[in-house]
């Protein structure tokens, strides 16, 4: 659904935002596009959606190229904060956006339903609170019945229900054939909703794949003491990639098929082992890993 | 193709915007007032001044009124109500590009259906329409005005020829879509209101009149042939091919210098230039706020 190939975008002579980005997002899943702030997502989701140029690379978006009419139909997006006119109303708001998309008039109503701002939509948009400017921003891309959503950090800005609400709305949004887009610096809320990620860290991807890939095999978390000794004994069984070193405790990419073995080396050179667990990395080690940022967890 | 959604759109966002009916409220009120109901009330109720300062010989008063009435008013709205209302159409010309750049709205527009041009066309048009829309609305008043002075005093009543009505109306609605799109492009070049009213403003109030000004003191006559290539000087020639103010009678005024089609067709260039420059700014920059 959407298919960039060394999609770039540099600003002046200095600033790379977007390097060779090569995403993914295929028909039907929910994909989330992690990073820490300043990584380069809006501006990746603006060049998927015509608004930005970029500077080398192409993008295929829904079948189209970015900003192609035929391709918008398909598409509906709040970039940022949802931007409407202040002075109208809800209705009006979403009568305008109808009218640029050549969408009739009709589904105005079920739009504001969906989002369930029907009770406010003849007041001025100027007096509704974030979360309600936010729902018009879904309403407003969803009026098209779009197949491709891109929603770009749909909570930011909202009080803790309002991120509960919304974010089961996207789910509910992501189900059956629609594809969904989701931004996040979160990695809780990409956690819950998304099926795939994608990982931006200083304009280029640096992971991508489901969660269960991107935490990867189970591995074996120690605890032991004296920690120098332990570590020089792991590093050197291991290899030093193999082992992380974090609050306290040795985070080894190894098969727990060994944990006996790593335990006898251990106790063998003297070295006390409180603690032997062997289980998954969380998505924030695999995000912490990536991008060396603990934003926004 | 969706200019027509566009438009559509556009024209919802115009006529439930109020500072497009302020703008329009405000011209219609200072022509009322100043344009006739301030000058019936002085040539009715006062008597002329004397001495130096005083009427040319043989104005009256009365005479002076009459100028007021049906037959004048298309010359009326067009001596009193193009400069001001030359500096509201700017003024919403630029509130309806500029605000869109100010609320962020230009990308909820790019990430609908229209293209770029599509959405600007859409835009100059609703704008060229709104222009008309004031232009009819300011001669039904001053035509309303007219007749009801007239009809008070007991005066003449006779109506302009229909082709200089439909004359008067097409040159207010040049004058008012040059003013309007010039502010159109302002706008679109600042990506901001307040730039473009300011230097639109500048520019309407100070900077031709000022170069001019000084111009022709240094250079004398001569600058009149310059002059001829400047918005503001063919909107006067425009306004001028209509006859004197009414005000004026009995003094000799100076004629245009230039004829009226050359007014039209400069007017015309410069609102032609506005759209293509819009264009060529919304076309290739890139959406960032």
């Amino acid at each position: 659904m959407v298919e960039t190939r060394g999609l770039s975008k540099r600003y002046g002579n200095t600033v790379l935002a977007v390097d060779q980005l090569d995403l993914n997002v295929h028909r039907g899943e929910v994909y989330g596009f992690l990073g820490p702030n300043g990584a380069g997502k809006t501006t990746t989701l603006r060049m998927l959606l015509g608004l930005i140029r970029p500077t080398a690379g192409s993008a295929t978006v829904a079948g189209h190229a970015p900003g192609d009419p035929a391709g918008l139909a398909r598409i509906g997006a709040i970039i940022e904060t949802p931007a409407f006119y202040p002075y109208l109303s809800g209705w009006d708001n979403l009568k305008v956006v109808a009218d640029y998309a050549g969408v009739p008039d009709s589904r105005l109503g079920d739009a504001l339903e969906q989002v369930e701002l029907t009770p406010r939509a003849k007041t001025k948009f100027s007096t509704y609170s974030m979360g309600m400017k936010q729902r018009l921003g879904v309403a407003a891309a969803l009026i098209k019945e779009p197949e491709l959503l891109i929603l770009d950090e749909p909570t930011n800005g909202l009080d803790p229900q309002g991120m509960i609400d919304m974010r089961k709305l996207i789910v509910e949004l992501g189900k059956g054939d629609r594809t969904v887009l989701v931004s996040s610096h979160l990695l809780g809320e990409v956690e819950q909703m998304c099926t795939r990620i994608g990982v931006i860290q200083d304009g280029k991807l640096v992971a991508e794949g489901t969660i269960g890939e991107l935490r990867g095999a189970a591995t074996l978390t120690v605890r032991a003491a004296p920690v120098s000794q332990a570590q020089m004994i792991l590093t050197r069984m291991l290899g030093a990639d193999a082992v992380i070193q974090r609050d306290g405790a040795f985070r080894l990419r190894v098969d727990a098929g060994r944990a006996a073995e790593v335990n006898r080396e251990l106790v063998t050179a003297g070295v006390e082992v409180s603690e032997l667990v062997s289980g998954q990395r969380s998505l924030e080690d695999v995000f912490i890993e990536l991008t060396g940022s603990e934003g926004g967890l | 193709m969706n200019v027509a959604g566009v438009l559509k759109g556009e024209f919802l966002k115009l006529r439930k915007r109020p500072a497009v009916w302020v703008c329009i409220g405000i011209l219609l009120l200072l022509l009322l007032a100043f344009g006739y109901l301030l000058s019936w009330i002085v040539f009715t109720y006062t008597k002329p001044p004397t001495g130096p300062n005083g009427l040319p010989p043989g104005v009256t008063y009365a005479e002076l009124k009459k100028g007021l009435y049906p037959l004048h008013f298309i010359q009326n709205t067009l001596n009193g109500g193009t400069q001001l209302g030359g500096v509201l159409a700017l003024i919403i010309g630029v509130l309806s590009q500029g605000s869109e750049y100010g609320w962020g709205t230009v990308k909820t527009a790019f990430t609908q259906r229209p293209r770029r041009l599509e959405w600007l066309a859409g835009k100059l048009v609703s704008v060229a329409l709104t222009m008309l829309v004031m232009t009819l609305l300011l001669l039904a008043m001053a035509a309303l005005t007219s007749f009801v002075l007239a009809t008070i005093d007991g005066g003449d009543r006779t109506w302009p020829a229909a082709v200089v009505i439909l004359k008067g109306i097409l040159s207010a609605w040049l004058i008012y879509c040059f003013w309007g799109f010039f502010g159109f492009g302002l706008a679109t070049l600042f990506r901001q209101s307040a730039m473009a009213i300011g230097l639109g403003l500048a520019y309407a109030l100070v900077i031709e009149a000022l170069i001019f000004g000084l111009l022709s003191q240094f250079v004398g006559d001569p600058v009149r042939k310059v002059q001829q290539w400047f918005p503001l000087a063919n909107a006067q020639y425009l306004i001028q091919s209509f006859g004197p103010p009414t005000r004026e009678v009995g003094a000799n005024p100076r004629p245009p210098f230039a004829d009226a089609t050359h007014a039209v067709t400069m007017l015309l260039l410069y609102c032609a230039a506005f759209v293509i420059l819009s264009a060529a700014f919304l076309q290739r920059r890139d959406v960032t706020s």
